[in-house]
């Protein structure tokens, strides 16, 4: 027997999440088992059963830290897109009125 | 509502009923815990089942599923026996399971066509649940069958007797004849039968089990000390072939001292407080 | 590192509030104190069902027949995620089984008492689920975070389970003088063990589960809360209270220490409570006659024939 770990989707739209483990003996049995454990709400149209064994993970999960600034990934870096803006419509009016160069 | 619609779908409710009451008993102790958990979703399907088909009848009668399900003198069940025998282990529960599933499947498959389109539909909604069980039933009795000698050896015990009573399930129906004629059982229960005998030795058969399991042949032959110190073989084929139990006449409401208890148990809360609501 | 450092920086992660992971470094009465406390829970869970499924052949409706044995069902599902959770600690799903059915291990005391009738149905789905909820909800906050996982879901379930107790409780109070009596009757046999259930008073500096913040309240704590919730919704409804009679103590509902029987505790604390030897025989001989089904599905994979 073998530590199956249980995925579900509940629509489309969703990605697959962790939703616990089974011990079954196969995996026409673990699937079984899965969808009376852990879908009778019907909390998912979809089903994965995989063996634990599959899975890996790091042995040290501090690499998964992101340690230099690589803050240009994220939305915050680009904050100040309310006074560049003012400062472009500002220049812009200055072209118009030809008060600018 | 004619009496002979009512015997239809009785036995119907009643076979699941009586199953599903024996099914339940295996919440919170069945031999693995996922199993306990997937089981007890079947036995909640059966009864469930049991009440749709209860609720059919009742509104057509003016009275309620429960004062049916529950509210009835012993004799008036129409169940067969397979249904009301006690769980005993997982190997004869395992048998009874896949019988009845399978003998349903038969059943189902047939009143799909019945003349009463609210059964109709009603069949057609309770085979999708079905289907799963059988799949269920299958999955066990391959993993079992294919395993270690003393599963393998319980489980033929037990496909031998359950496929005794699980003939009961085609025994013809209080009002057979008129069921046939007006159109509420498409195929008689004698065919059914034919078909379930058919359909239960091809599945047996796939599963590497033997299909002759009605006329018991000793899987194993017997050590019998021979001077020679010979193998003989102790095989003699049981009896007759299919033969209806004795004790068979579900469909006419006479049933078995096992249901005695069990009877007395599911009608006790009910029938001691008539008319309360809970 | 040494060990004494390592602990050192445990107790720090500790007093900081974080959580601990099953991977994670952690001292030795620590593992086992959080195994044995959800091994514990783990076998609550599984023998919880026995007097449940005790009242189902009995159940007054269809109705009720599906939502008690789908009740049930939940509290074996979360006997499952526990004993799972316990399992990654690093002992058996068989061990942990063994260990309850041979009387090694202890479940939770109201588990070890006698059902009658519908009424108990009322009691253990309202009252008892109710005391398990306000002191699962407590450990969402556990220090450890595995087992908080499985307590969500379980939570939430629970919180169903309540709703159904309460509504089975509201039909009997609401119905004939024999239901309302079903009901009296169950809560003069069931009050005591529901206020033992949630232990004496919690001895703060001893009690290492507090320590490590696996529990984050006290026993006492816990029951005034339940209660508090409770009490006025029981009296509303018109029962009585046996022994110990809860007292109005300004906006709290009070039971003195003074006036609480602890003698049927202490002899389920030894597993040798009124079903104790029955349930687990039971099992156990159940679980000794099925072990070809364990053989069975130990093995590889099988083929079609």
């Amino acid at each position: 027997m073998d530590v199956y770990e249980v995925f579900r989707r509940a629509g489309h739209k969703d990605p697959y999440e962790h939703c616990g483990a089974v011990i079954a003996p196969d995996p026409e049995m673990a699937l079984m088992m899965a969808k009376e454990c852990f879908v009778r709400r019907r909390e998912g149209q979809h089903l994965w059963v995989v063996r634990r064994t599959a899975i890996h993970s790091f042995k040290d999960e501090s690499l998964l830290d992101i340690a230099a600034d690589k803050s240009y990934r994220f939305a915050s870096a680009y904050r100040d897109v309310v006074s560049k803006r003012e400062k472009a419509r500002t220049r812009a009016a200055q072209i118009e009125d030809g008060t600018g160069e | 509502m004619s009496e002979a619609f009512a015997s239809v779908v009785l036995a119907l409710a009643d076979d699941e009923l009586v199953l599903g009451h024996r099914h339940s008993e295996w919440t919170g102790w069945a031999p693995h815990i996922e199993e306990d958990v997937a089981f007890s979703s079947i036995a909640q399907d059966e009864i469930g089942h049991a009440g749709n088909l209860y609720t059919l009848i009742a509104r057509r009668t003016e009275t309620d599923a429960d004062a049916l399900a529950l509210g009835r003198a012993k004799a008036h069940y129409r169940h067969a026996t397979l249904c009301e025998r006690p769980n005993r282990d997982w190997a004869y529960t395992l048998a009874r399971h896949w019988m009845y599933d399978t003998a349903d499947d038969v059943r189902l498959e047939a009143l799909q066509g019945t003349a009463d389109p609210e059964l109709a539909a009603l069949v057609t909604k309770m085979r999708r649940e079905e289907r799963y069980h059988l799949l269920h039933a299958d999955a066990w009795l391959r993993r079992v069958s294919q395993g270690p000698v003393e599963g393998r050896t319980r489980l033929i015990e037990a496909l031998h007797e359950t496929f005794a009573d699980a003939v009961g399930l085609f025994e013809p129906l209080e009002h057979e004849e008129m069921a046939v004629k007006e159109g509420w059982l498409p195929v008689p229960s004698d065919e059914l039968r034919t078909r379930f005998m058919a359909r239960a030795s091809a599945a047996l058969d796939e599963l590497g089990l033997p299909t002759d399991i009605h006329t018991r042949v000793a899987e194993q032959a017997e050590f019998v000390a021979s001077s020679s110190g010979d193998l003989i073989a102790d095989d003699e084929p049981a009896a007759e072939g299919v033969t209806p139990d004795a004790t068979a006449g579900g469909r006419a409401g006479r049933h078995t001292g096992d249901f005695d208890q069990l009877w007395d148990d599911m009608t006790f809360t009910y029938r001691n407080h008539p008319g309360a609501t809970w | 590192m040494t060990y004494e450092e390592k602990l050192a920086a445990f107790n720090e992660r500790i007093a900081d509030g974080d959580k601990i992971e099953a991977e994670d470094w952690m001292p030795d009465d620590y593992r086992m104190g959080v195994l044995k406390f959800i091994e514990m829970h783990a076998n609550s869970e599984i023998m919880g069902a026995l007097p449940e499924r005790e009242c189902l052949p009995r159940a007054p409706s269809l109705q009720r027949k599906m939502s008690l044995a789908a009740k049930i069902q939940d509290e074996v599902g979360h006997a499952q995620l526990l004993y799972r959770v316990a399992e990654d600690l690093g002992k058996s799903r068989e061990a942990m089984f063994e260990d309850l059915i041979n009387s090694r291990s202890k479940f939770h005391n109201v588990f070890h008492y006698p059902v009658k009738h519908w009424g108990d149905v009322a009691i253990i789905g309202w009252l008892i689920d109710g005391a398990a909820l306000v002191t699962q909800a407590a450990l969402l906050d556990s220090s450890y975070a595995p087992y908080t996982r499985v307590l969500k879901r379980i939570c939430s379930e629970e919180q169903l389970h309540l709703r159904h107790g309460e509504d089975i409780t509201l039909e009997l109070a609401s119905g004939t003088d024999e239901q309302r009596q079903m009901f009296q009757e169950a809560l003069d046999r069931w009050w005591l063990p529901i206020i033992h259930f949630f232990g004496p008073r919690s001895n703060v500096e001893k009690d290492l589960l507090l320590r490590w913040k696996v529990k984050t309240r006290t026993n006492e704590d816990l029951r005034q809360e339940f209660l508090d919730r409770y009490v006025p919704k029981i009296l509303e409804l018109g029962f009585t209270f046996p022994q110990p009679v809860p007292r109005k103590d300004g906006d709290h509902h009070v039971v003195d220490d003074a006036e609480i029987d602890w003698a049927p505790l202490d002899s389920i604390k030894k597993n040798e409570g009124p079903e104790t030897a029955r349930r687990l025989d039971e099992r156990k001989s159940i679980y000794d006659a099925h072990r070809w089904v364990r053989e069975a599905l130990a093995e590889p994979a099988v083929h079609a024939a």
